[in-house]
């Protein structure tokens, strides 16, 4: 479960960033402090974003899922930002195509193939335009935790439906 | 015959792992035996031959194999179109 590791430490609401880096300096540093990052991982997720984008248009809305090498990570986690205004991204996988972002799902993935399930629910989580409506709409942490709680106790029921 | 399908992004740590596994079910659904080799991008070269690439950053570089887009995978729009697309290369 992703809600299960979330923590308030690692999300910040109405984030003031004017571009994508201080975006990463600002969640980045939160997923340092918690011991999940090392050093490093600031610089690698600025680097890796020029060559490799993570902006993602869910149909009109825009998100961005940073991630980079194993190598700058301790341990697999995630990292949530509301934006104050959208910053522009690069869109994953396009030709340097814009997207305007307001929500942020920053992840440091230790062991890929182990965390499959995990990656995998995240897409879930992110294609839901009402989830993604609802987490830009709050200002508390605990709220943002609470509506992946409930958008993944959705996904449990509809698996063993 | 077994096929392989080449899964890329930029360090084969995220979105490739989605795709890749998103691949490995399609394929197990259609009864088509594949190996999946998942890599960076700068990696698709050392690894041909293959019956597919799919990747999921642009890649601009013909490497005489088809390539498709595993971003319908992440951003959940146009994923039938998608798997129906690797279904065609595969079936083949």
């Amino acid at each position: 479960m992703i809600w299960e590791e979330l923590d308030s430490a690692r999300i910040i609401t109405d984030l003031e960033a004017e571009s994508t880096k201080d975006v990463f300096e600002a969640l980045g540093s939160r997923m340092i402090q918690e011991g999940y990052a090392k050093e490093s991982y600031i610089q690698a997720l600025i680097d890796r974003e020029k060559d490799y984008p993570t902006g993602l248009d869910m149909g009109g809305f825009g998100i961005a899922i940073p991630h980079t090498d194993v190598s700058h990570v301790n341990e697999s986690g995630v990292a949530i930002g509301v934006l104050k205004k959208p910053v522009e991204f690069i869109q994953m996988g396009m030709d340097d195509d814009p997207v305007d972002v307001s929500l942020v799902f920053m992840l440091t993935v230790k062991d890929p193939s182990a965390h499959i399930d995990k990656l995998q629910r995240i897409t879930e989580i992110i294609q839901d335009q009402k989830v993604l409506d609802r987490l830009t709409g709050t200002k508390e942490a605990e709220a943002i935790i609470n509506v992946i709680r409930e958008k993944e106790e959705d996904l449990d029921q509809e698996l063993t439906a | 015959m077994k096929k392989k399908v080449i899964v890329a992004c930029g360090g084969a740590v995220a979105t490739s792992t989605i795709a890749a596994n998103k691949v490995v079910e399609l394929c197990k659904e259609n009864g088509i035996d594949v190996e999946i080799c998942q890599v960076r991008l700068s990696e698709i070269g050392s690894n041909l031959p293959a019956d597919l690439i799919v990747t999921t950053s642009k890649c601009k570089r013909d490497y005489g194999v088809p390539l498709l887009t595993g971003m319908p995978f992440i951003s959940g729009v146009g994923v039938d179109k998608t798997k129906a697309n690797i279904l065609k290369v595969l079936s083949r």
